[in-house]
């Protein structure tokens, strides 16, 4: 049986442990907040881009460009810091496994890593990788970012590097529920008219020319959609670290409550132990 | 209907920035100004970064610098969707916007044509030139 000493000693460091895991709990708390905000805000942006691009896509297939490679960009959304539960194993099952389905399509994927840790595993792995874009702290979603993926995919896709890209990140449920999504980028197939009683796309008086706008509502399109998944994968990032914090400092109570326990009957054993001492002495004493 | 006005929506990626009735909004697509009036066409164009200028229904003008865009009317209602926007009143001094643009204009000399970042440089150049106008803008409503 371990000793007073010891018990007391791993005790102490439990607790120091606990009381780093309910801080993280309470900044992802804070951090969820305001990505959920972020993610709010966002909504009628990519609400009304969609409605216009899909008026002016209607009728439209828009095509890889003729002799473009048998291949897929994908961009994998993960976080750079670890502590957040399955939240980055479970992005990049899901990667490996549309990989796969890839693969049996005779598409060859290429992966471009935002985060540390798609990157650390790409990099194992030995997947082919098409680019990586780490330490993005404080914040992952920013315009900047979607940006730069945004143009990327863009460039790479209108050169025939690849035939479609797409993004892999978590998409947030609820603060309890975050699951890996596939969604295909480029080339753009925007939704359906929404059936709201819309007879047919609307007629728009387009300037300069439908041959020059398209390209500006396209990459407004693609910007958009990268942005929002860096928003969902901000907040579901922060969501998982919140719910593996809050779990670490319940099990880190119990821990706690069990040592304290164990601690007691230690202390009391040693006691009783002292006890009979004495007792035995007293008892070899009048003898 | 005739003074129903136009209903005007800015919305950027971080959120809506204005929603309300208006007289007129004019801004700038790639072909130069152009304005919105209640009851217009259909109509889809792009923005350059440039300044949108709003005739609010009391008469008064609020000014705002977007970075270029899209813009659309469909059924009367006018809708901005850019990618940052800023409202003149919370813009810098007019010496600020004065030395961006220059700054970014001397930017724009040193890229050639040829070189990847000259369409950024080009926006720079763009957007700066928007800030000031807007300043001075703001400044001639006063």
């Amino acid at each position: 049986m371990a000793t007073l000493k010891a018990i007391r000693r791993r005790i102490a460091s439990v607790q120091s442990t606990q009381q780093v895991t309910r801080a993280m709990k309470l900044v992802s708390a804070a951090k969820l907040r305001r990505a959920q905000e972020a993610l709010l805000k966002d909504r009628p942006y990519a609400e009304s881009l969609s409605r216009m691009a899909g008026s002016l896509l209607a009728g439209q297939k828009m095509e890889a460009p003729p002799g473009a490679r048998r291949s897929a960009l994908v961009t994998v959304i993960t976080s750079d810091r670890g502590l957040c539960g399955g939240y980055n194993a479970n992005l990049i099952r899901h990667a490996e496994e549309q990989g796969a389905e890839l693969r049996a399509q005779g598409i060859e994927p290429a992966f471009f890593a935002v985060g540390r840790k798609a990157l650390e595993h790409f990099r194992r792995t030995g997947a082919r990788l098409a680019g990586q874009q780490i330490n993005n702290t404080p914040r992952l979603a920013t315009l900047e970012l979607a940006g730069s993926i945004a143009e990327m995919m863009l460039t790479e896709f209108q050169s025939g590097q690849y035939e479609q890209t797409a993004v892999i990140y978590s998409e947030f449920r609820s603060a309890l529920s975050q699951r890996p999504t596939y969604e295909p980028i480029l080339p753009v197939h925007p939704g359906e008219q929404p059936a709201e009683g819309v007879a047919g796309p609307t007629e728009y008086l387009i300037e300069p020319s439908r041959a020059e706008l398209l390209p500006v509502v396209i990459q407004s399109y693609v910007e958009s959609a990268v942005f929002h998944a860096l928003l969902e994968a901000e907040a579901s990032e922060h969501a998982a670290r919140m719910t593996a914090m809050d779990s670490a400092s319940n099990n880190a109570a119990d821990m706690i409550a069990r040592l304290t326990l164990e601690m007691n009957r230690a202390r009391q054993a040693g006691i009783t132990r002292e006890l009979m001492d004495i007792v035995g002495g007293a008892e070899a004493l009048n003898t | 209907m005739a003074d129903a006005g136009l209903p005007f929506k800015l919305i950027t990626p971080t959120g809506v920035v204005f929603d309300d009735n208006v007289q007129e909004v004019t801004a700038e697509n790639p072909i130069g100004e152009f304005g919105v009036l209640p009851q217009h066409i259909n109509y889809l164009t792009s923005l350059v970064p440039c300044v949108i200028t709003v005739k609010l229904a009391d008469g008064g003008y609020r000014f705002f610098v977007v970075s270029g865009g899209l813009a659309e009317v469909k059924d009367g209602v006018m809708t901005v969707l850019a990618s940052t926007a800023e409202e003149a009143e919370a813009l810098m001094d007019g010496d600020t916007a004065s030395r961006g643009l220059v700054a970014a204009e001397e930017r724009l000399q040193n890229v050639s044509f040829y070189e990847p970042g000259y369409q950024n440089a080009v926006k720079a150049a763009q957007l700066a030139r928007a800030r000031q106008r807007a300043v001075q803008m703001r400044g001639a409503a006063r």
